[in-house]
């Protein structure tokens, strides 16, 4: 009896203990580090230990950094705003006409989701560059090939709605899986329109789904290394393209890991000044797995 | 008749746009897989049909030892990630109590924390502070942490109808916790912990972000793909992303149809769902 009863004791600790310990380690701790080295700086490739901020300088005062990060911001929003505009009317074709087979129409977006940046990146070239579907097409009807979809900003944000899109779908669809339709019913049966019952009850109660939506494309689209690679070109630079270029060609770590600490900071004021708009109890949100 | 003609537009209008993002997202998939099948891949339309490309490919040493590297990479980070989150899952439901929400929080966290972040996080926590030299042990743990809050939501969302009484019924007669867990627990969220895997096994398999920093001289598909996508876009990358679009899609098929024969229900209990 003593014994089980340490087992159930046990199990606790143990089952939420070793994921934390997991994620200090392995997580906390890293980030942690990459604050340290921000302050630290290099020379000639080689970390030298002593404190300063003169890499928080250079990226205030060296005006290329500053315009990376607002050319980042514009472009995270721009596609984040495009995004959800998108997956909005196609969660809700897909919970309204998906019938049985809603789950299917789901997965059918994760597919492209689950293949990897780089194969979609180099399926996006497919369509985009210069010998791509769209500019084979023109070409073979005889027209001119179109300039700003190749190695443009156009390019990079067509790239990242094309990345991105999917996850959004996957989390505004399990928003309004989880949202009881017949309160629209009702709001109708007391004599709102469709649209006023839309606003009124459909999207504040699945204003929480949105957002987190909003934010899981926000956050990767900031920090988009590949796409604005590959896509973007001489005029596309990115701060997380500029950012993996630090640990790269350069070799400047110091400098890199003061990128980082800005573009971790600058995710965590977006998801803040995003669940500040958030409610959780107006949104439906009931707790975890506890009714 | 003005309500069924407003009814008629918005039905057409959300099915256009559910039709267009499917278009857009398939397009160039289907455009780079004929160009993989066919001699001239720039522009195959007419294809003229060869499997001379998916040759080369499997030939190359190269490419075999790269996706021997992922498949490694895609099972450790998925299996540990999965385990993991399990028993996350299952702590939160059952033994966090009032701290809930700052445990669900830390786990979750690295869901808003960019790939390329938790990449170069641990470049330089191993690098400069452990000095071990990247390889695929590195690549594993660093994916597994950004696996981890994925297996973790499917998880939750599998779990959270799950009936605990259940549980409690059988430890009333005397069964331990452990053998609870293995006769009662396990057999009923089974199929929560697979959709874990394969979800976790593909996203570490295709990583590039987190995997690139730690990987060392470890060649993965993904990055030997980069590499090659530096040089220009070659019939072989297509055919590349072609095999893995078709391996995915086998997997999410195989997925679909045990849920559609009842022989697994990833989270879809079609008895339960009006229930409130």
């Amino acid at each position: 009896m003593t014994r089980r009863n340490f087992a159930s004791r046990a199990a606790g600790p143990l089952l939420l203990g070793v994921p934390t310990l997991f994620l200090l380690a392995l997580f906390v701790v890293p980030l942690a580090s990459m604050v340290v080295l921000s302050f630290w700086r290099t020379e000639n490739y080689h970390i030298v230990q002593d404190w300063n901020v003169g890499n928080y300088v250079t990226l205030a005062t060296g005006g290329a950094y500053v315009t990376f990060l607002i050319r980042s911001l514009v472009m995270a929003t721009v596609v984040s705003v495009v995004s959800v505009a998108v997956a909005w009317p196609v969660s809700y074709a897909i919970i309204l006409y998906g019938g049985r087979y809603r789950l299917l129409f789901t997965l059918a977006f994760a597919v492209p989701f689950l293949t990897g940046e780089v194969l979609r990146v180099i399926a996006l070239q497919g369509l985009l560059g210069p010998l791509g579907l769209i500019n084979g097409v023109l070409m073979a009807l005889g027209a001119a090939p179109l300039r700003f979809i190749m190695y443009t900003n156009v390019a990079s944000a067509i790239g990242l709605v094309y990345l991105y899109l999917p996850i959004v779908v996957t989390v505004i669809y399990l928003s309004l899986l989880n949202f009881d339709a017949r309160l629209i019913d009702a709001a109708k049966i007391f004599g709102a329109s469709p649209l006023r019952a839309f606003f009124e009850v459909t999207w504040p109660l699945n204003l929480f789904g949105t957002l987190i939506g909003f934010a899981l494309c926000f956050i990767p689209c900031l920090s988009a290394t590949l796409a604005p690679r590959f896509l973007g070109g001489p005029n596309g630079t990115l701060y997380g393209m500029a950012m993996a270029q630090q640990f790269g060609e350069s070799g400047t770590w110091a400098l890199g890991a003061a990128m980082g600490v800005v573009l971790f900071l600058t995710s965590i004021l977006a998801v803040l000044a995003i669940g500040m708009r958030v409610n959780l109890r107006r949104t439906g949100f009931t707790g975890f797995g506890r009714g | 008749m003005r309500g069924r003609l407003a009814k008629a537009t918005t039905r057409y209008a959300l099915l256009a746009t559910l039709a267009l993002s499917y278009l857009f997202l398939y397009l160039p998939i289907l455009h780079i897989g004929l160009a993989a099948f066919s001699k001239n891949a720039n522009f195959p339309y007419p294809p003229r049909w060869t499997l001379d490309t998916f040759g080369r490919l499997f030939g190359n040493s190269l490419y075999q030892g790269a996706f021997l590297n992922s498949l490694v990479l895609g099972i450790g980070a998925g299996a540990l990630s999965t385990l993991l989150a399990a028993a996350a899952t299952l702590g939160l439901m059952r033994h966090a109590g009032r701290r809930t929400g700052l445990f669900l929080t830390l786990f979750v966290a690295p869901l808003f924390v960019a790939e390329v972040l938790v990449g170069i996080a641990s470049l330089i926590f191993n690098g400069l502070f452990l000095e071990l030299q990247g390889n695929l042990v590195s690549a594993i743990l660093a994916n597994a942490v950004h696996c981890f809050s994925y297996a973790l939501l499917i998880m939750a969302t599998q779990l959270y109808r799950y009936d605990w009484r259940l549980d409690d019924a059988a430890m009333v007669f005397g069964a331990s916790p452990l053998r609870t867990f293995f006769e009662v627990t396990l057999p009923l969220i089974w199929p929560g912990l697979l959709g874990a895997f394969i979800v976790t096994f593909i996203m570490a398999f295709n990583n590039l972000e987190i995997s690139f920093y730690l990987l060392g001289a470890t060649p993965t598909l993904p990055s030997v793909a980069w590499g090659a996508l530096r040089y220009g876009v070659k019939p072989e990358l297509y055919a590349l992303a072609t095999a893995v679009n078709l391996v995915v899609v086998l997997g999410l098929g195989i997925m679909f149809v045990l849920m559609l024969t009842g022989k697994a229900a990833f989270g879809h209990r079609p008895e339960r769902e009006r229930a409130v």
